[in-house]
């Protein structure tokens, strides 16, 4: 098997228009959760807050590729120019097949879906609708649309698992690379906000909904307090590499991936499953060769659900115990759904590569059910090498990714 | 309406959905050649215009014989002829 490394990444986020903009904000403990005033237009809809990511400079992708791409592609076309530039590639050096694209979103365009049915089911009409809104509707629109955009000719896949969507992305990558199939892949994955995405998951109870004036301290994972998810966007992609080919022409490596694994919980079509997050976890320390006692930090998935957060601790403590270091970065980002576990896998190699593990924002009391873990709740010094990274998603769907700087 | 309107509102069109400066909107010019219009953006003509102009041309032949924006001009303004007929 070939080795894979980090080379390349980007990022738009809720905190941040770039990793250097998003890690200043981690150092700084910002967040991004604001109050989404024009919801309350919504009947049923009781979260009214969410993590919003700022769109500018959209203009700068030639119109040819930005006319095929909704909100969320958008993000990740910025996203990966961010990681293509930052992996200093040679001109020239994408086309050929040996360079692919994963990337994925837990649906389309949330906002293009939503103006097709505004548009056509009034009246039942087609005629007005418009032809570039079919591409932003297609459930690989990040995917292709970054394909399309970069130029590339390789492997060309969406994975769309939901809140798992980006770290399956770059699960996905590691395995095309190291198995020779490509040379090196852009992965990661885009969301963008929409109330009828919270909508989803107010439905569902699993968005926060008793912190509307107060959007600060919203998302606050692990904590006996927390009430849900909050909503957000953004985008995140690495560049992955075979790491003889990232050495031979001098690339800075940020980290090398080790390992990774994806599974079903087999067990429940929403609710997370300790069992199936253990299962994944010790498959991919074994994927990785690696010892549990290897791990030096967890970067969690934890939404502040009451149900899901539990369950990944106490996964946490079976496999990992009870010593190493474990945060959601979710208090600051929000949850970015199908972005999220490349946005997170991105701020954690950026705070390490700083000596710093970044907290679990508006952690304050402990849950019970989260108690038996150690809970990194200020930054904290770190000389960390081995760490792993959780996504888990509706459906029953977990993943992890085992990392080395 | 004037042929004045037909042009501004038809180049407006060009403008905002094609992002093309209005330097280059003269009506001898090629929409797919000049103006870099392709298969796809004719979709979204068809529905731009049907909108501004408040006409239903989706399923007119006479769309596909466009090739200059004077004709473009010259499509609409036999459409609205025949509207007001």
């Amino acid at each position: 098997m070939k080795r894979v490394v980090i080379t390349g990444m980007g990022v738009v986020s809720p905190i941040g228009g770039n990793v250097g903009e998003q890690t200043a904000a981690f150092d700084a403990g910002h967040h991004g959760i604001i109050r989404m005033p024009e919801w309350a237009a919504y009947k049923g809809l009781r979260s009214l807050i969410a993590a919003p990511a700022e769109l500018k400079n959209e203009k700068a992708i030639p119109r040819q590729n930005r006319r095929s791409m909704g909100r969320m592609s958008i993000f990740a076309a910025q996203a990966a120019m961010e990681a293509l530039l930052d992996a200093r590639c040679e001109a020239g050096s994408l086309g050929g097949g040996r360079v692919g694209c994963v990337a994925g979103s837990t649906t389309a365009s949330a906002i293009t879906l939503n103006n097709v049915f505004e548009t056509m089911l009034p009246e039942h009409d087609f005629s007005q609708l418009q032809s570039m809104q079919f591409f932003q509707c297609l459930s690989h629109t990040v995917a292709m649309n970054l394909a399309q955009y970069l130029g590339l000719q390789g492997v060309l896949l969406s994975t769309n698992a939901a809140c798992a969507s980006g770290l399956q992305a770059i699960g996905t990558a590691f395995d095309l690379i190291r198995s020779g199939r490509q040379d090196a892949v852009f992965c990661g994955g885009a969301e963008e906000l929409h109330p009828t995405v919270t909508g989803s998951f107010d439905m569902l109870m699993a968005a926060s909904m008793g912190y509307n004036e107060r959007p600060d301290v919203a998302s606050r994972p692990f904590d006996a307090a927390r009430d849900g998810l909050v909503c957000g966007e953004g985008a995140g992609i690495l560049f992955l590499e075979e790491r003889e080919r990232a050495l031979s022409r001098g690339a800075t490596v940020y980290a090398e991936i080790l390992g990774f694994h994806t599974c079903s919980g087999g067990s429940h079509i929403s609710e997370s499953n300790r069992e199936g997050i253990a299962r994944c976890m010790s498959d991919a320390l074994e994927d990785a060769q690696c010892a549990p006692s290897d791990v030096e930090y967890v970067s969690a998935h934890a939404t502040a659900t009451l149900q899901g957060d539990g369950e990944e601790v106490a996964a946490i403590r079976s496999v990992l115990g009870e010593q190493v270091p474990v945060s959601s970065l979710k208090g600051n980002l929000g949850h970015t759904l199908g972005a999220s576990g490349a946005i997170e896998l991105i701020a954690t190699v950026a705070g390490l590569r700083r000596g710093r593990l970044y907290p679990t924002r508006n952690l304050e009391n402990v849950a019970e059910e989260c108690k038996g873990i150690r809970h990194v709740t200020a930054i904290e010094p770190t000389e960390a090498r081995c760490f792993m990274k959780n996504s888990f998603a509706f459906g029953g769907i977990n993943a992890s990714l085992v990392c080395r700087m | 309406m004037t042929k004045e309107e037909i042009v501004s509102i038809t180049n407006n069109v060009f403008a905002e959905s094609f992002e093309i400066e209005p330097e280059r909107l003269v009506p001898e010019a090629n929409i797919f050649l000049d103006l870099g219009l392709d298969s796809l953006d004719t979709v979204d003509l068809v529905v731009a215009i049907q909108k501004k102009f408040a006409v239903q041309i989706r399923d007119d032949e006479r769309v596909r014989t466009i090739r200059t924006l004077a004709d473009v001009y010259a499509f609409i303004a036999a459409i609205q002829k025949e509207k007001g007929a």
